[in-house]
């Protein structure tokens, strides 16, 4: 065991840091600040940093070498992860944590060489098509269809949560090819040209206030060779990538953020309180110090699970139960963070983002609201415990 | 970084969890609590010679004197290990506290007279710290050493929980040495003054009574009236003592920290067991959502605090080990502090989903919550550590 980062790594985590902090500005996040999406960055500076991040390799770093990627490993894959979410930083979606990688595992070889020098490029962008109305946690219940027809594909149904729609190239769909077949047996995996005819897109407003979507196909045709996988075994592809994509959801940028935040404006805000007269900060208030003492030490274990399940694939390991846990893990202590920032930004924490005197610039607001989805997204807090009580703990389903 | 144990930490950790098992078991524990309530010497030299075959006492001290020079990280998986049975042994007293403060502090004459003799299991060393009110820090050393005109020292004072002292063949007294009227009076230096003291066994004047503890937990008082000792008994310099014992309590911290675990992942197994093999409303317990969840927090929490455990030992060992440093100082905060609430909100939660078998002494569950009670409280529980934590913040 060694807790330290070795000179490549730390070499690795200096060189992205400089560029995040040279490309993101706080001119930069002032002027292309857009609270109507979801990761409050305007669409158009989005996709132009996304290039960037392309260009400098970023994308393409976790890949293997005859694809054009760097062949960096999954500590490297953390390290990006955690900077990227401590940076705020745009462009940071499953066009880049999940489609490569189910890409490289489940893709044709034409598949492979079409879309990832343009991804690998952060030209070409996907929506994961997965939830719908009716299949959420049971998501092997989805009912989007998918008809053959001769050397086709026809795709009807109602997708919902598709995050990234508005802008994506792709779509990435699950349907349901074999209606007859057990749930889990009977889908298939499709990439959807966002340009077909028969592609309705909708706009959900989130309680945070930015704009979600959900994606209807009425008959909407796709060749064959836009199948991935084997027909019938698109469960196998859905399950297959999660892992990694949850190593990098799993990474701790996020909480080390708030926790930085929080500790800043708690050692530069006066308190008020009877308790502690004449120049105290919240800082000196005991209750506060303990309570943050509480949340760094979450934030220190969040890190630290997160960097274990790094160790664990890197050791060939699949440590599927175990990036579940990692995930969970981070993202309740961000909910911890939520709660504790929101408390202590006393009368003025209500105000929102754009409101005159709002503490932090009304951000401890939109983000309590928004971390909402950590409730239910990728699994969520409870399907995340039943996966980690009968698949890490064996317990029995029934 | 790479936070997988390798092979030959998984190799050490197995044959201590394998050992463990087979002889360190409820109902060996059970003869030990059972001899010490009835006021008989409770300490199993059985057990602890074959743990020095093992070559675990001697495991994490100088090689030049015994000992097998391994790391913290590999002492506290062996102290993990050993944490997963209920049997106490004299790891704490005689290796976290007395043995490895030898072999930061003491002379070569101490050293070569007692680790070869610890790593041997031949003699059991104890580190009397405390004292009324049981609080951590160098002020509330008040035990006096007084220096005696022909050299050595006069020591009074009482100290209290000082952990396996009836079987201590040598306690070192922490004790605040120098001119009563004064001498030490420097405030910016709250540790100035305290020296430390081997007393050895039988000396007169020394008088040790059992402090009965949760879980078994080998402590007693110490009193200690008029008992003089050579000036080959100080440990260090005089009025030197201090940091050497904040290292020894950083150490104890972090390595509680990992009996913890140990702990924890006791009742955790006990819990999936039974949750699999308990058949209520005609299903095993374990397939129901809220105990499934109940497991799964457990596992939440002991991946957390075996972590953060490994981290402060691993903090604390070689060149940048200085618990006075912040990286080192928060490591070791947070695994405590982390621990000391985690573990015994564990064991209840494992109670809940044992509901009442778990409650009698027949069933070993509740030995590991008893000792989850003492380990948390040892080394300073999870405020004083979250306070140590908040200043670094």
């Amino acid at each position: 065991m060694d807790f330290a980062l070795d000179a490549d790594q730390e070499a690795f985590r200096a060189e992205l840091c400089a560029f995040l902090d040279a490309e993101l500005g706080d001119e930069v996040r002032e002027r292309h600040r857009d609270l109507r999406e979801w990761d409050g960055w305007a669409a158009g500076f989005a996709e132009e940093f996304r290039r960037r991040l392309g260009a400098r390799g970023y994308i393409s770093a976790p890949w293997p070498t005859e694809y054009g990627g760097g062949g960096r490993d999954i500590v490297d894959r953390v390290i990006f992860a955690e900077e990227m979410e401590y940076h705020g930083a745009p462009a940071f979606d499953r066009s880049v944590t999940y489609i490569p990688d189910a890409l490289l595992e489940f893709g044709s070889e034409a598949q492979k060489r079409e879309l990832l020098p343009r991804i690998g490029r952060g030209e070409c962008t996907f929506f994961l098509g997965y939830s719908e109305p009716d299949a959420g946690s049971d998501l092997a219940s989805l009912q989007t269809r998918a008809e053959e027809r001769g050397d086709s594909f026809v795709i009807t149904g109602q997708k919902a949560y598709s995050s990234g729609a508005d802008r994506a190239d792709y779509g990435w769909v699950a349907a349901r090819t074999d209606p007859d077949a057990p749930k889990h047996r009977g889908i298939s995996l499709f990439l959807v040209e966002m340009t077909s005819p028969g592609i309705e897109i909708a706009g959900h407003a989130t309680t945070a206030g930015w704009e979600h979507h959900s994606v209807a196909f009425d008959a909407v045709e796709v060749p064959r060779s836009a199948l991935v996988g084997e027909l019938n075994e698109g469960w196998r592809v859905i399950m297959g990538a999660i892992d990694t994509e949850r190593a990098s959801l799993g990474a701790p940028g996020l909480v080390l953020a708030q926790l930085d935040r929080l500790v800043a404006h708690c050692r530069e805000t006066p308190d008020e309180g009877a308790a502690t007269p004449g120049g105290a900060t919240l800082l000196d208030d005991p209750a506060v110090a303990d309570r943050l003492a509480r949340l760094a030490i979450e934030v220190d274990a969040a890190q630290l699970v997160s960097y274990w399940v790094a160790s664990l694939v890197a050791h060939g390991e699949r440590g599927q139960h175990e990036s579940s846990l990692a995930l969970l893990y981070k993202r309740e202590t961000a909910r911890a963070l939520d709660v504790a920032a929101l408390e202590l930004l006393g009368p003025a924490g209500a105000l929102l983002p754009d409101a005159p005197g709002a503490p932090l610039g009304g951000a401890v607001e939109r983000e309590y609201l928004d971390h909402l989805y950590f409730h239910f997204a990728a699994g969520g807090f409870d399907i995340t415990r039943n996966v980690i009580a009968t698949r890490g703990l064996g317990l029995p389903r029934s | 970084m790479d936070l997988v144990a390798s092979e030959e930490q998984r190799l050490l950790r197995d044959s201590a969890l394998a050992f463990a098992r087979d002889r360190m078991g409820a109902a060996r524990a059970r003869e030990i609590e059972d001899r010490a309530a009835a006021g008989l010497p409770a300490h199993d030299a059985e057990l602890a010679a074959e743990i020095a075959a093992l070559g675990w006492l001697g495991a994490a001290l100088p090689v030049a004197h015994g000992g097998g020079g391994v790391g913290l990280l590999e002492l506290a998986l062996l102290i993990e290990a050993c944490g997963t049975a209920p049997c106490p042994t004299t790891l704490f007293g005689s290796v976290v506290e007395a043995g490895l403060l030898l072999a930061d502090a003491g002379s070569e004459q101490q050293r070569a007279r007692w680790l070869p003799r610890i790593a041997a299991g031949e003699a059991v060393l104890a580190v009397a710290l405390l004292e009324e009110g049981a609080r951590l820090g160098a002020h509330e050393v008040q035990a006096r050493a007084t220096p005696l005109a022909g050299g050595g020292y006069r020591l009074d004072g009482r100290k209290t929980l000082v952990r396996d002292a009836s079987a201590a063949d040598a306690l070192v007294i922490a004790a605040r040495a120098g001119d009563p009227e004064g001498g030490e009076a420097d405030a910016g230096d709250e540790g100035a003054g305290v020296t430390l003291l081997l007393v050895e066994r039988g000396a007169a004047g020394l008088a040790i009574e059992p402090q009965p503890a949760s879980g078994g937990e080998p402590l007693f008082a110490v009193a200690l009236d008029g008992v003089e000792v050579g000036a080959n008994a100080i440990v260090g310099e005089q009025g030197a003592g201090w940091p050497t014992l904040e290292r020894m309590l950083a150490r104890g911290a972090a390595l509680k920290a990992a009996e913890l675990v140990g702990i924890g992942q006791a009742a955790l197994d006990l819990t999936l067991a039974y949750a699999r093999e308990r058949t209520q409303f005609g299903r095993p317990i374990g397939s129901f959502q809220a105990v499934q969840h109940h497991c799964a927090n457990i596992y939440r929490e002991l991946v957390a605090c075996r972590l953060l455990a490994y981290r402060a030992a691993w903090a604390l060992d070689g060149a940048g080990g200085d618990p006075a440093e912040p990286g080192p100082r928060r490591a070791v905060a947070a695994a405590k502090a982390k621990a000391s609430e985690a573990i015994p909100w564990a064991t209840r939660v494992a109670h809940q989903v044992h509901g009442g078998v778990g409650y009698y002494r027949d069933y070993p569950l509740e030995q590991h919550t008893r000792r989850a009670i003492a380990a948390a409280a040892a080394y300073g529980d999870a405020r004083y550590h979250r306070r140590r934590l908040a200043q670094t913040l």
